[in-house]
């Protein structure tokens, strides 16, 4: 396979696996040699061999269009991304760090408020807070965990740093994409493996499991745990039935459940019904149990906060916990970190500005056109502005957006995402990626080795979100230099 | 086992058999009707009033002739038993309990529907149609065999079979009625030839030739071939074999004394039916006692195990 080097003209960005000299890294080097050295139409049979194996699996997400819903094959470009284990082992102490200081936040913003008391954090981004929850107020759940399991989104910018882009503690998605791109590599590209020592992430089902299992009220070695779907129309089911299955665990429906007088969780089985001991909910808080939060939640379950409170089940990720997955808390976790562990962030965030800050309003509305301007508590990538690719007209409304509602939006520098070679209709080019590992906490802590790297498939772009032309990659995290 | 799992499994199972059977139906029907002298008239339309669904195909005054039955019992969008259906139908239902079932046994259904929807294409000539139709008949087995091979016999693995052979049964009884399609011009003396041909015709559409030449005669007579195909106990499509299945999946699952009640009674009627009586009218007065006995384990099922109750009295008893 020829590798058109014109391609590769590295302007400010930072590429995973060439150096500025278009050479592959020191740890590439095996890698972009079988490439090279691997005939053009042996890398079509395999490629094309991938999307048959991606077929039949069905491996698919759903997108949502005014059309009516597609399900879709998951993208998947077959180089893949490499990181040294070295370096790997300070973003993993880093996600380890974040995620302990966000748990201690959330602990402290239902209960006490010291860090609001200590002005460290200012009380107003609070009271417009869309995922606080009053019913969690005064609630300390078991081992003082409330998000048990987080996506954190990290990028790599052109002075080959990691940043913390976003944290995702409410219902990440995207660990089952993971585990599948490595078994597609390892089945259809069997031989690299051999020139390097990558390490497994096959174990996350069995960390989740352990995870989970210490959440159960009741002891004893088999806890019953359940997966709860919004169902089958969900744009995750996939992942959801695939964390089911790996798990040996139930995937169950709201409607599957029941709570019983004395406030325990019950499914109905084919004998009657069994108590169930942890729910891995992947439905949003506002639709779990409509006795509290929205009446209308046909997907969740009567009484559901209510067993929980009372300690009868534990839920992961906690009611709540999405106060903060919000994009302006965001801005405050490294002084989180500074507060409740004493410790400097290991991985720091991207600078950002905050327009309810007047000052940084001010900056933000005369920047427009060089800033990726977000609304707080959107994913997905939806609602967003990226100003060096936006029209005066879209400026405009953004303008009035945030001047309507300072506290809904901040503001970044638009980063130049790293790249990774990647397959497209005109060679091996490079892509813009992100990382996406998967954090775990309850009784211990545990990241993913790696994680889904997310690629953006058009020439340029830097949106990797799948419901928008993003694909993904393995990730190899290696030992040694080749 | 959640209720709504069992129930998915149950009707995953259905739609499967009625797919594989539709096929050999299809396949025994098609060679019958080469077998068949040009007066003897083989009538298309009785093939879809078999198969229960004579409302939906003369609704919008379709004329019965071959190729329209064919496509609509191969994928006819207005069908909801054509095979292409049943199989997209196991399909949708088998992504909701993936979970159960072995990793691979998801990927070899997808396969099958992919198959099946880029083959069964509505203008196959006679050929073409039979290789495909096996084709999904062998999916289909390797399907059973996987999961045979790889199942743990857990109320999952039980479920499956309940619906496998419930529809099996059900199945069997409408090859059976496919006789009664058959006109044989009254008089003539190679009419008798026909019949035989008929009933191994019959034989065959049940794959069920092999074995009642074997164990029971080589000639298809009439009333062995229907006593053979209702009461052997050997034979895995006959209805007794498959009422047997049930019962004895039934007494793996909890509490089955009402479903299994009415597995027995039907058990009784059909044992206790005479094979020469069983002629023309009286052999589809038969077989429409027994749809009407596996509408009744159906029910049963239903209450039993795929609608639990939530009322109070059963949470305390679980509570306990």
């Amino acid at each position: 396979m020829m590798i058109e080097s014109q391609n590769h003209a590295v302007m400010e960005r930072y590429d995973e696996l060439l150096d500025g000299q278009d050479q592959p890294r020191p740890i590439a080097r095996a890698l972009w040699d079988y490439f090279h050295k691997l005939p053009k139409e042996d890398l079509a049979a395999r490629v094309a061999a991938v999307d048959a194996a991606i077929m039949t699996a069905g491996i698919t997400f759903t997108v949502y269009t005014d059309a009516g819903n597609i399900d879709r094959a998951w993208p998947f470009d077959v180089i893949p991304r490499m990181i040294e284990f070295r370096e790997w082992q300070r973003v993993e102490r880093g996600l380890k760090q974040r995620l302990e200081a966000l748990n201690l936040f959330i602990t402290d913003i239902y209960n006490e408020r010291k860090i609001i008391k200590d002005r460290v954090f200012p009380a107003e981004v609070l009271q417009d807070s869309k995922n606080f929850r009053d019913a969690c107020v005064g609630f300390k759940p078991r081992l003082g965990v409330w998000a048990h399991v987080c996506g954190t989104d990290l990028v790599r910018h052109s002075d080959g740093e990691f940043y913390v882009l976003e944290d995702n503690l409410r219902v990440p998605s995207g660990v089952s994409y993971m585990l599948e791109n490595r078994q597609l590599m390892k089945r259809l590209f069997p031989e690299v493996f051999g020139r390097y020592r990558i390490l497994p992430n096959e174990n996350y089902s069995a960390q989740l499991y352990d995870t989970l299992a210490a959440l159960s009220p009741r002891s004893g070695d088999r806890p019953v745990i359940t997966v709860l779907t919004p169902g089958i129309f969900n744009s995750a089911y996939f992942e959801h039935s695939y964390l089911a299955q790996q798990m040996g665990a139930e995937l169950v429906e709201g409607a599957d459940l029941v709570v019983g007088d004395d406030d325990c969780v019950y499914m109905k089985t084919i004998a009657g019904l069994r108590r169930v001991d942890v729910i891995y909910r992947r439905i949003d808080d506002d639709f779990i149990d409509p006795e509290v939060f929205r009446e209308d939640s046909a997907l969740g379950v009567r009484g559901l906060m209510r067993a929980w409170k009372k300690g009868n089940v534990g839920i992961a990720n906690a009611p709540g916990s999405g106060v903060a997955d919000d994009k302006v808390v965001y801005a405050f976790v490294p002084r989180m970190i500074k507060y409740y562990l004493d410790q400097d962030p290991i991985i720091p965030n991207v600078p950002s500005y905050l327009c309810m800050d007047e000052k940084d309003m001010g900056y933000v509305l005369d920047n427009l056109d060089e800033l990726v301007v977000k609304p707080a508590n959107e994913s997905g990538g939806y609602g967003m502005l990226i100003g060096p690719m936006s029209t005066a007209e879209d400026r405009a409304k953004f303008a009035d957006l945030i001047r309507a509602n300072p506290r809904n939006y901040m503001a970044q520098p638009t980063l130049s995402l790293s790249t990774v070679p990647t397959l497209t209709p005109e060679g091996i080019a490079p892509r813009h990626v992100d990382l996406r590992p998967f954090v775990l906490q309850s009784n211990r802590s545990f990241v993913t080795a790696g994680g889904l790297t997310r690629v953006a498939l058009r020439k340029g772009s830097l949106v990797v979100n799948s419901s928008q032309g993003g694909g993904s990659k393995d990730t190899w995290i290696v030992e040694g230099d080749s | 086992m959640l209720s709504r799992v069992a129930e998915n499994l149950y009707w995953m199972t259905r739609y499967m058999e009625r797919a594989e059977d539709t096929a050999r139906l299809i396949n025994a029907v098609t060679l019958m009707s080469l077998d068949m002298p040009p007066d003897v008239r083989l009538g298309w339309d009785t093939l879809i009033r078999v198969a229960g669904l004579d409302k939906v195909f003369f609704s919008d005054g379709r004329e019965a002739n071959e190729a329209a039955v064919i496509r609509f019992l191969q994928r006819d969008e207005s069908n909801p038993s054509s095979i292409l259906a049943c199989i997209t139908s196991a399909r949708e239902n088998t992504r909701t309990f993936r979970e159960v079932l072995p990793w691979e046994c998801w990927e070899w259904i997808n396969e099958l529907y992919l198959y099946a929807r880029n083959n069964l294409t509505h203008d196959l000539d006679r050929r073409r149609r039979y290789e495909v139709l096996q084709a999904i008949i062998r999916r289909r087995q390797s399907i059973v065999g996987l999961l045979s091979g790889t199942m743990s016999r857990d109320p999952a693995f039980q479920f499956l079979r309940l619906g496998r052979n419930v529809e099996r049964a059900d199945m069997t009884t409408r090859i059976l009625d496919v006789s009664c399609a058959v006109i044989l011009p009254s008089g003539d003396p190679a009419s008798s030839q026909y019949s035989d041909l008929l009933w191994m015709n019959i034989l065959k559409a049940l794959s069920a030739y092999q074995m009642y030449r074997r164990y029971v005669s080589v000639h298809a007579d009439s009333r062995k071939v229907i006593d053979f195909v209702l009461r052997n106990r050997e034979f895995p499509r006959t209805i007794t074999h498959c009422l047997r299945e049930i019962s004895e999946v039934l007494r793996t699952l909890p509490q089955p004394a009402v479903p299994l009640s009415a597995v027995q009674e039907l058990i009784l009627a059909v044992d206790g039916a005479k094979a020469d009586a069983l002629e023309g009218s009286q052999l589809h007065h038969m077989t429409d006692q027994i749809q009407l006995g596996l509408a009744r384990i159906d029910a049963a099922l239903r209450k039993q195990y795929f609608r639990t109750a939530n009322g109070s009295a059963e949470l305390s008893e679980a509570a306990a």
